[in-house]
């Protein structure tokens, strides 16, 4: 294992000194107001992909993403949604925190004979690639595992590569790890308990305690400039 | 000073213009369709091929096999009329239309250092937009007219006689008798006729002898007829052959947009809508108006509107006609507020919304707004707005729970009560032990309007192995309407 990890380092090396000019993770973050978050990773990398894995049901992904809508709408900054399955329910939100977001509802399954990741993927590709977005979040979560094993790794990619020339933060929400090119992996792995149905938004979002599966910024490049 | 734009065998040029694959082909232009048709321009490659003005088609196709045959096309005319007059507005306000392929432009009071490269600038324009055309800069416009016709792209006559003197003597356009006359006095060239004294060639053939001669001196500077900018910016064109391909039309919008661009900077508007027709074989029409998110007259800008709207296209029919037209206005003079979140690039946005679209349907990408009313799943999506407001002021109190996650449609479920009084809840997708439940909520609406009431009941549940739902009751029936999450 470690001679494998040499090699890698040293292709790594080969590569740097032959593409000098190459792009190199930014290292700068979209602080999430997430403490158990922003201490473990120091935000969302911008110009990345982060994958949010949410193993268990009522685990939370959601909460999250209405916390990055508030956050987001205090710094008045452009949000996408790409919903997969349509289950985004925007009157668990407060009318002012949907003025900032864009909602792509991709056709369900049962809509079209294509599976619902596809446009999903296509659509976050576009929008990868608008200039106007700071924070994107493609929600495969309802995805079927079958659905989600057939994207191409080459797929991911090339939205790694569409995201790396910008400013924004890219989250892909999906039910359990399945972006090869994702650069911070989280894992949401604890159901939430009835109790919570009566707790505070904020204070519950600031519970929030994501598992750290992986991490492929470098920790130097942790903590500098800050988005959020 | 005076320049001309001159585009040689015009007609012809004008109808081989959007056939970019066959530019480099012999072709002729015939007067008409039938057999007695007879050439009247050819291009460079047919003329090497030995066609000549006034043939036939047999005999010129005896000449060259490979001839590309074209008759006359009034549409395209107009539009490599259009184009013309567009590269020659952006050179100076007063232009003539001398001939068809010809304009003559007044540049007196230009900047004499600008002059050449902005009339190099038109002459490449126009070969962008298919026409090989020639520039010619003189004293007169008549001089800047034979300086454009022996021009390979621009030539600047500085040096009058010794320009004129080698030209033949056919330049000068003397009547057939005239001719005659000089050929048997063995005038070749205008050198060898301005070389006469101008008062015995008066002498001998009145005003006709001294129209020549002033001519073969390259006329005087005189007032230009001008022609008025256009007021209307739009494009037509009529195809012989119908399209069925979007390459061909796309070739084609490309053409009309970078010659309405020119004419839009001419007169220092922008375009604020562009409006699409297309006119189907089966008589139907295919219109469609798209309004730009921010002014403009960038070609290539107006060109995406349309590009995205055609890809996902699909006609009944073949298209034997497109006309577009836009919608001039003033450029926005605007400094954005310093505090102002616009967009950053409000044209890559919008077609951005166009190709989200295209792909999961209009309807289904947007902003999305709450409606006034208790009625469940209600929210609405409108067009993003160009400028995010400024947040609203908190709320006192603040969301209680989790989101809700909602399947659409709700699931059905079958809840199967155990002895013990816990429930045991049965679908397709989900099933599991009740181990927690609210207290029902009863929420009704609408009661008012019998064919839109609406009644439910509704629990939260927490199932044992985990994950907090919604269970709802609707007409009897139950549901699991979302997962909170």
């Amino acid at each position: 294992m470690a001679a494998v990890s040499e090699k890698l380092a040293a292709l790594r090396r080969q590569l740097a000194e032959r593409f000098p000019t190459a792009r190199h993770p930014s290292g700068r973050v979209l602080r999430t107001g997430v403490p158990a978050l922003d201490e473990l990773t120091g935000g969302l990398p911008l110009a990345a992909i982060t994958e949010l894995v949410c193993a268990a049901p009522s685990s939370g992904s959601h909460l999250l993403l209405s916390h990055l809508l508030a956050l987001t709408r205090g710094g008045r900054v452009r949000v996408a949604l790409i919903d997969a399955a349509d289950s985004f329910d925007p009157e668990s939100l407060p009318a002012d925190l949907l003025a900032h977001l864009v909602w792509v509802r991709c056709p369900r399954p049962s809509d079209t004979t294509a599976k619902a990741a596809t446009p999903a993927l296509q659509a976050a590709d576009l929008i990868a690639r608008d200039a106007n977005f700071g924070l994107v979040v493609l929600d495969l979560r309802f995805a079927a595992e079958s659905d989600l094993r057939r994207i191409p790794g080459p797929q991911w990619y090339r939205l790694q590569r569409a995201v790396e020339p910008t400013d924004l933060a890219l989250i892909v929400i999906t039910p359990r790890a399945s972006v090869p090119s994702a650069q911070l992996r989280l894992v949401l792995n604890v159901p939430h308990d009835f109790s919570t149905l009566a707790g505070e938004r904020p204070a519950l979002a600031a519970r929030l305690a994501p598992e750290l599966q992986r991490q492929r910024l470098s920790p130097d490049a942790r903590g500098n400039a800050s988005a959020g | 000073m005076f320049a001309v734009l001159h585009i040689a065998d015009f007609a012809l040029h004008a109808a081989l213009r959007h056939e970019p694959a066959r530019r480099q082909a012999p072709a002729a232009l015939f007067s008409g369709a039938g057999k007695k048709s007879v050439v009247l321009a050819i291009n460079s490659a047919a003329r090497a091929a030995g066609v000549e003005r006034g043939m036939t088609a047999p005999q010129a196709v005896a000449r060259c096999p490979a001839l590309l045959i074209r008759s006359p096309h009034a549409s395209a005319e107009t539009e490599a009329r259009a184009a013309l007059l567009a590269a020659s507005f952006a050179l100076s306000p007063t232009i003539e239309e001398t001939a068809p392929g010809i304009c003559t432009i007044d540049l007196r009071g230009a900047d004499a250092a600008k002059i050449t490269p902005a009339a190099t600038l038109a002459v490449t324009r126009l070969h962008h937009l298919g026409l090989p055309a020639t520039a010619g800069l003189a004293r007169t416009p008549l001089l800047a007219l034979y300086a454009a016709r022996a021009a390979t792209e621009f030539l600047a006559v500085t040096d009058e006689q010794s320009f004129l003197a080698p030209l033949p003597l056919a330049t000068a356009d003397p009547p057939p008798e005239l001719a005659r006359v000089f050929a048997q006095w063995g005038l070749r060239q205008l050198g060898d006729l301005t070389a006469l004294p101008r008062d015995e060639i008066v002498r001998r053939f009145g005003t006709a002898g001294l129209a020549v001669w002033q001519r073969a001196t390259g006329g005087e500077p005189r007032p230009l007829r001008p022609v008025a900018p256009p007021r209307e910016f739009s494009a037509a064109m009529e195809f012989e052959q119908v399209i069925e391909t979007l390459e061909p039309l796309l070739f084609l919008l490309r053409r009309f947009l970078d010659r309405l661009a020119l004419d839009l900077v001419a007169a220092q508007l922008v375009a604020a809508e562009l409006e699409l027709t297309l006119r189907l074989e089966d008589e139907t029409r295919h219109a469609r108006r798209f309004r730009l998110p921010e002014p403009t007259a960038d070609p290539e800008i107006l060109f995406r509107a349309l590009h995205t709207h055609l890809e996902s296209l699909q006609t009944a029919a073949a298209i034997i006609a497109v006309d577009l037209r836009l919608t001039p206005t003033r450029p926005l003079v605007r400094q954005q507020g310093l505090f102002e979140t616009g967009l950053r690039d409000p044209h890559g946005f919008a077609e951005t919304l166009a190709r989200l679209s295209a792909l999961v349907g209009a309807d289904r990408v947007g902003t999305p707004q709450l409606r006034d009313t208790h009625r469940p799943d209600a929210a609405t999506l409108v067009a993003p707005p160009a400028v995010i407001p400024p947040p609203a002021e908190p709320a006192l109190q603040a969301a209680l729970g989790l989101p809700l996650r909602r399947f659409r449609p709700p699931l059905p479920v079958r809840l199967s009560p155990a002895e013990d009084g816990t429930l045991y809840l049965w679908s397709d997708q989900l099933q599991g032990l009740v181990a927690f439940r609210s207290p029902p909520c009863t929420r009704s609406g609408e009661w008012w309007q019998p064919d839109r009431a609406w009644r439910r009941i509704e629990w939260d549940i927490a199932l044992a192995d985990g994950g907090l739902y919604r269970l709802v009751q609707i007409d009897g029936q139950h549901f699991i309407e979302g997962e909170y999450d």
